[in-house]
């Protein structure tokens, strides 16, 4: 039996986290996490910033999802003021938000690949990733940070011509997914590096709490954008897609699936655009309450909760990212793994460590707690 | 006398000697790399040169410039002598290999077993490279290459023995020459064969999906993790060697090797036969996922051995030679 660091520096992880194995031969029989490598105040940052000032701040705690973490902190935003976007802007953050799920499902595609090994397909589906990159820039001028999302609705409008180019792009998507699961599903390495690595029993995934992708790939059917809708998920049809398998190769194939969900979503969005204004005004300072919102990001269920207290800071600013949701999960379908296969059981949740980590201090000796003031927080990490 | 062990010396340092084979290495490991970047849809070299065809000698060039660092860790006698070792013994390899029409620059009867034995040892001194390094990643990258042994050596030699029995000879000279006459290409009388040496063949050279040894993102960059500089310039040499090594040893068993054709000149055959098995390992590479090493090696027990030992004893009845 011997110890194995995994992190905080591997070339598997983009991000330093660090994973403990105990390993026995080539099979792995205990994990130990260790989160908080990339911990950055996020949190506080909130509560010294204003809300219109935050907007910027929400933007950035992801640089794959960062248009479900405006959607989630607007929304907030939005429930604490009373007021709701324009139907139109409800639509818009649809097709942004599913053009964003697009982008960030190939993305992760392409990393699935090159952690088995399979760098052409890496190459192939992110060449492609192009496309909805380009459909991003062009509605919203930013490739990565879209600013879409505004409190009270979204910033810019999509004119018709540009509903006529996202169609043709989204033909060209579908028609290469078609052929990328066709090949997955056939590709005799890829099976064997996929099928039956990484299980997670579909009551595991229920008990630790998996979200996501994750989730759905163990058979269970929850997905926010059914369950609890928002935006204009209640007016469009769309199926939650599941698989049984649990593996690797039940995520690969869920997310595979959910993209050619996604560009029927936006075409369905495009099509049944109400007419009218993309957002109204709000006030600066926001009514003292707490509130709760929930959107599905791509990595799966994301949770922002805000407290107000009648100014323009919020009082407390919490953000619940889908990887961390995940961590006891992953920790639970790498036990009995080969070594080998660590990488892409690691990468199959597709995580986003940088997004997760937030801190507290707790005393063990008298289980005191407390958490440090952004005054501290600087002390500590710019030394003045 | 004189002029004979002049000869020699040119043929063995010059051409088609050292020179020609290291020109060629850095010309096949373009090659190599220029066309996987087009299976994957990208450039690939693009600015040293005409189509960046001097950039893997620009890289030789400038790792030779770079830092050479050794692990506090490492046994300093592996660490120096290995790459030096991985280096030298494709190029050793090579010599027994008819490379200009005429016979090789050492040819000797049984230089068959000698180009098996050497390519064993390369696989020793890439297991020792990694042992020597001391380095977690390392060490478990050399085993790798050596577990990974344990399961293509022995179809690999049952592969190369196929062309000697229906040649009925172990020198590699004489089996060429066997071929020319009549253009019976080994290929064509065992298909089985020359496939079984493919597929092993990307095994030795560490290529997906076997690059077991050196998975990326495993094992950074396996047994050769700690090596930089000096070191590391002759250890991508030795690589680029040993594809040459490969080729050449496809395309003299199975496709004829330096025979004249027409009016080519039997260098001329030699060389476009080696750069179609380059460009042919090259989209095998391609075109797969990495396989795991558990399954590496009990699939070649499975499926290659059994293929291997069904080859030779058709050539022992007489299909095939």
């Amino acid at each position: 039996m011997i110890k194995v660091p995994f992190g905080p520096q591997h070339p598997a992880l983009k991000e330093p986290e660090n994973f403990t194995f105990e390993i026995d031969g080539d099979i792995v029989v205990a994990v130990k996490p260790r989160i908080g490598y990339n911990h950055r105040g996020i949190e506080k940052a909130f509560e010294q910033r204003t809300y219109i000032q935050n907007l910027y701040l929400a933007e950035r705690i992801c640089g794959i999802c960062s248009d479900a973490h405006t959607t989630c902190y607007t929304q907030a935003v939005e429930s604490l003021l009373g007021v709701e976007a324009p139907p139109r802007a409800r639509y818009i953050r649809v097709i942004v938000a599913e053009l964003e799920r697009i982008h960030s499902h190939s993305l992760w595609l392409g990393i699935a690949a090159h952690e088995i090994g399979f760098d052409t397909l890496f190459f192939y589906y992110w060449r492609d990733r192009e496309v909805v990159m380009d459909l991003l820039e062009s509605i919203s001028g930013n490739r990565v940070h879209y600013a879409m999302n505004t409190i009270g609705g979204v910033r810019r409008d999509i004119s018709p011509e540009k509903v006529s180019m996202i169609k043709k792009g989204l033909d060209f998507l579908e028609e290469r997914m078609k052929r990328y699961i066709e090949m997955m599903k056939t590709d005799q390495t890829v099976l064997k590096r996929t099928e039956g690595v990484g299980v997670l029993k579909r009551r595991d995934a229920i008990d630790l709490c998996a979200v996501g992708p994750t989730l759905r790939a163990s058979g269970v059917k929850n997905d926010v954008r059914a369950d609890d809708p928002y935006a204009a998920y209640d007016e469009i049809p769309f199926n939650v897609v599941t698989h049984d398998g649990g593996d690797v190769l039940s995520r690969i194939l869920v997310r595979c699936e959910e993209i050619l969900e996604s560009i029927e979503i936006t075409r369905y969005a495009l099509d049944h655009m109400p007419e009218g204004m993309t957002r109204v005004r709000v006030p600066m300072a926001v009514p003292p309450g707490e509130t709760v919102s929930r959107v599905e990001a791509p990595r799966g269920e994301l949770i922002h909760y805000a407290k107000s207290n009648g100014t323009a800071r919020p009082e407390r600013y919490k953000v619940r990212s889908p990887t961390l949701g995940n961590i006891p999960a992953l920790c639970k379908m790498l036990i009995g793994c080969h070594v080998a296969d660590i990488p892409i059981i690691l990468a199959g949740i597709d995580p986003c460590f940088a997004c997760m980590d937030r801190m507290t201090f707790i005393d063990l000796r008298n289980g005191d707690e407390w958490v440090w003031t952004m005054q501290e927080l600087r002390r500590r990490y710019r030394n003045d | 006398m004189t002029e004979h062990l002049l000869t020699l010396a040119l043929r063995v340092l010059i051409y088609p000697g050292a020179l020609f084979l290291i020109f060629l290495a850095f010309l096949y490991e373009w090659v190599d790399r220029k066309f996987l970047a087009r299976v994957q849809n990208r450039y690939g070299p693009l600015y040293t040169g005409p189509s960046g065809i001097l950039q893997p000698f620009a890289d030789f060039l400038k790792l030779l410039s770079k830092e050479d660092i050794i692990p506090a860790a490492a046994d300093r006698l592996l660490f120096n002598l290995t790459p030096i070792a991985y280096s030298t013994l494709p190029l050793v390899a090579l010599l027994v290999i008819p490379i200009d029409g005429g016979e090789a620059v050492l040819a000797f009867d049984g230089d068959l077993i000698f180009v098996m034995f050497l390519l064993t040892l390369i696989v020793v001194t890439v297991f020792l490279a990694g042992l020597g390094s001391m380095s977690r990643f390392s060490i478990i990258g050399g085993v790798r290459a050596a577990l990974q042994m344990l399961g293509y050596e022995i179809p690999m030699g049952l592969a190369l023995i196929g062309p000697a029995v229906a040649a009925g000879s172990l020198s590699i000279t004489d089996i060429v020459r066997w071929q020319s006459t009549g253009l019976r290409w080994l290929i064509l009388l065992q298909p089985l064969g020359f496939a079984i040496l493919v597929c092993c063949m990307l095994a030795e050279l560490e290529y997906v999906p076997f690059d077991i040894p050196e998975a990326e993102t495993e094992i950074v960059a396996g047994w050769r993790t700690e090596f930089s500089g000096r070191k590391l310039a002759l250890i991508r040499l030795g690589k680029d060697l040993e594809v040459v090594l490969a080729s050449a040893l496809l395309a003299s068993l199975y496709l004829g090797g330096a025979q004249p054709l027409y009016s080519l000149p039997g260098s001329i055959t030699f060389l476009i036969k080696t750069v179609l098995v380059v460009l042919l390992f090259t989209f095998l590479r391609g075109v797969f996922a990495r396989f795991r090493i558990d399954q590496m090696v009990s699939g070649m027990w499975r499926y290659m051995v059994p293929l291997a030992i069904l080859q030779v004893i058709l050539v022992e009845f007489g299909v095939g030679r």
